[in-house]
Order: structure tokens, then sequence, then C-alpha cells
């Protein structure tokens, strides 16, 4: 997120942060859909991100579903920001995960922002 | 009439605990049917595994690769929703080849109503990707074979979640109607009016989205109104079922407030589409309140078979009947649109 809010400057630039609801969040989760995150704009505020360009969208799906129609209405995006927590399986294998697989059928330039090193 | 379901295989390596997809829902439907006392009218085919061949009538030979290497080696989460262990490759190609055996147990008897028993689910599954506690796509699968043998099929499925797997298989197929009432919004995201099939396959789509809150009552009438007439122009050979029975108003998975009696008239339902006994297989997809799975069924296999059985009063009164209205409108409008673009692309 940081990496976006960073590279998002100019005036017209907006940030559109996309949730995909799962089967399993809607079977476990009460939280509301329309309501922000209190940490993303924490966030954006460290950043010096304009809240008003800031947009949370919550879409149901499966994430790699959610994130290839990004690219039709009503977001029509112009550019995906993929975060890699470095989840997925094995390295070439595609199956698991989100970030390989998008970047295999998107239709719109993808950026991956690799997670930071943690300590081991 | 009897009724032919799939020789049970043990299904309990396929799990994550907690999850709700899990074993326990193959035993809650297993007794349903046991509790229908069929006797010498309950037929068992054998069970056994879908072939590679087969199931390349409908999935990615990459996919099937990539799936098959991933439980090899243990397994895991594939998605939010979806996971897999060491068991399950096998178990979902026993998933598969069950509606295969039940198809041909039916075609050797012509006659007879399926049911296809069997987790995981499959109408999620895309050509080339699992999700939704899918794996691999047991409708689709079945319904290819039957394409290979001239039939056209209708593939109707009332999960309470969209089938976009199978709809994604079969968007370019003029073979094959699928025919989906689901709730939305709700995972996946997709099923909309507006989406009633590609260039080759224009009108084989039929979307019926309902509010959360529907009842029965609105569900027939969509299927009356709005599906019947594309049925009776498509002719089909074969009736296939997506039976989810995550519509029941118990089911924490969803809010549709159908009953086990709603079920029952949708079995009576399906039943009319066919073109004469012998030709309905139901396949089970969601469902996941254990006491309304055994109790929907129960009470729609009572139904299709003619057992008496007793069932829950049918649901009434709910939200959508404004929205089938508008859910007729926007269907003909895309295939209008569809047909009319056609026109124009073909114009010398």
């Amino acid at each position: 997120m940081r990496w976006t809010f960073h590279e998002a400057r100019q005036p017209q630039d907006d940030v559109i942060v996309v949730h995909a609801a799962g089967l399993l969040e809607h079977l476990r989760s009460s939280l509301p859909r329309d309501v922000t995150p209190p940490r993303l704009l924490t966030l954006a505020r460290e950043c010096n991100f304009d809240e008003l360009h800031l947009r949370w969208f919550v879409d149901d799906g499966d994430a790699c579903s959610v994130l290839l129609r990004v690219v039709a209405p009503p977001l029509n995006a112009d550019l995906l920001v993929l975060g890699s927590r470095g989840h997925g399986t094995r390295p070439g294998l595609l199956l698991g995960s989100t970030s390989l697989e998008v970047v295999q059928h998107a239709t719109l330039p993808v950026v991956v922002v690799p997670s930071p090193p943690t300590r081991t | 009439m009897v009724l032919i379901v799939n020789e049970f295989y043990d299904d309990a390596g396929h799990e994550d605990p907690g999850h709700p997809e899990r074993p326990s829902r193959t035993s809650a439907v297993r007794s349903a049917v046991a509790d229908l006392h069929l006797g010498d009218d309950l037929i068992v085919a054998p069970a056994r595994e879908a072939s590679r061949a087969e199931l390349l009538a409908v999935h990615e030979g990459s996919y099937l690769d990539e799936l098959g290497a991933f439980c090899y080696d243990g397994g895991g989460d594939i998605d939010q929703d979806t996971y897999a262990t060491y068991d399950s490759w096998s178990i979902a190609k026993n998933a598969a080849g069950a509606g295969l055996a039940v198809l041909e147990e039916m075609r050797s008897r012509n006659d007879g109503v399926g049911f296809v028993a069997t987790r995981p689910p499959g109408h999620h599954a895309l050509s080339d990707r699992a999700m939704g506690f899918c794996l691999l796509n047991n409708v689709a699968v079945a319904a290819a074979s039957l394409l290979a043998l001239g039939e056209r099929v209708l593939v109707l499925d009332w999960d309470v979640h969209h089938g976009n797997g199978t709809q994604q298989i079969f968007w370019n197929n003029p073979d094959v109607l699928y025919v989906s009432t689901h709730q939305s919004p709700l995972f996946p995201g997709t099923g909309f009016a507006g989406e009633v099939g590609g260039w080759s396959a224009i009108d084989r789509t039929v979307n019926i989205p309902l509010p959360s809150g529907a009842t029965g009552d609105a569900l027939q009438r969509a299927l009356e109104n709005v599906a019947s007439p594309v049925i009776d122009d498509f002719a089909p050979t074969w009736v296939l079922i997506s039976a989810g029975f995550d519509a029941h108003r118990a089911d924490p998975m969803a809010e549709l407030q159908l009953t086990s009696g709603d079920f029952s008239e949708l079995a009576l339902l399906a039943a009319s589409f066919a073109p004469r006994s012998g030709r309905v297989a139901m396949f089970l997809e969601g469902g996941y309140d254990l006491d309304a799975l055994r109790a929907s069924v129960h009470a729609t296999l009572g139904a299709a078979v003619g057992a008496t059985v007793v069932a829950e009063p049918r649901s009434n009164g709910g939200p959508g009947a404004e929205q089938v209205a508008r859910v007729q409108q926007e269907r003909q409008a895309a295939v209008d649109a569809l047909h009319s673009l056609e026109a124009t692309e073909s114009a010398p």
C-alpha cells in the first residue's frame, strides 16, 4: 500500500483498494462492507495521501476473479498493483499463487510489489 | 421409479478442519437416501475415477497437471476458500467419475432418476482453475460425456451461488443450455441477467439473480416465466441438475429462504423439462447445514421418484417478483443486442 500511495501523486490519480469477499468471509464476517478500514485511512495519512482520492471497494468472488475484473466497469482501472504476500505454494507452480495467476490473465498493466523481508 | 446413486467412495481424506465443505455432508446426504427405504428401487452405480481424457473434455491439461502435482506434494490452500489435500486428487477424480457412472447406469436401464452424492462440489471450477470449494467440475464432465453422444443438455443450477465454472465451460457451446437461479449480490460475483451466452451460443445461458430473502415462490415463478420458454425452444434431451441445497433458509452461507418443500417442487418442475423419464440426474453441489441438507435431499429425491415424504411447507411472500421482471427485460435486451451485432457483422 505504501508503494501505491507514494506512486499515485498526480492530481487525477485515484487509489481504489479492492477486497475480494470469498465464500468463507460471507460465512464468518459480520463487518459492514462499505466502511473503509481505519488502518487503511491511517496508512494513507502516514503517506500524506489525500483521503478524498482513496476508495474502498468490496467485490464478491475469489481474489483472482475479482482482480481480473477491475479493468471493467464500474472501476475501469488503468493499473493494478498487487501486494505479494509470499504465500504462494512453490516457485514455478501456478496453483495457489494469486499474483502469478493474475499476471498471466490480466489485460491491464500489473505491478507486483513484494512484501518487505522479514527476519528469520 | 428407481433411484440410481453412485457407490460411496471414502472422501474423508478431503478435509480441512473447521471448513464447512466437510465429509459429514456426504454422510447426511447418504442418510437422506437411506431414509427413503426404496429397497430394490435403489440402484448403486459402481465407483470409478474419471479418466484424463474425460476430464480433458472440460479442463485444461496444464490445470490437471498442476492440481495433481499440488495434491501429490501435500496440498494446501489454493485460494481463500478452496483447499486440497494429498488425497484430494483421487477423491476429486472419483467425484467426477461418479457422475459418469450414474449416467452410464441410467443409459443402460433407460430409466430412473440419477443422484450423484459426491464432494468436493464442482460448479465453481473453471476450465483452468479451482475456486469456491470446487476442484473439478463434476456436472460439466458429465454433460460433456453426453455431448459426445450427440445429446442436448440442460444444466439447471439451483445452488444459491452462481455456477460460474459451468457457465464458463459451456459459454460458447450451443448444445448446452445453462440455467441458474442464485442469490445476488453474492459469491462469485457473476451470473447477471445480461450474461446470455457467447457468440456461438446466444441465449444458451439464462441467469436469474434473486435478492436476499427471496422465497420459493419467486424462484419457481422465475423458472416458469423466464427459463421455461428458453428451455422449450432448446428442447433438451437430458437434464442435469447442479443441486445445491444452500438456498435453504437454515443454511449459513446465504440468505435465500427456501424450505425442503420448495426443493420437492423444484424436482417436479425439473422433471417437466426432460423429454421423458430416465433423463434427469442431480449432482450435489452446496448445502452446509447438515439437518437442512438431509431434509432437502430427502424431499427432493422423494418427489423425483414418486415416494411419499414429509417435507416443510413451501415458502412464499419474500421479495423478488420485481427483480424477476427486470431479469426478463435485461435478458431480452442482451440477446437482441447480440443478434443485432451478429447481423451487422454478417452483412455483406
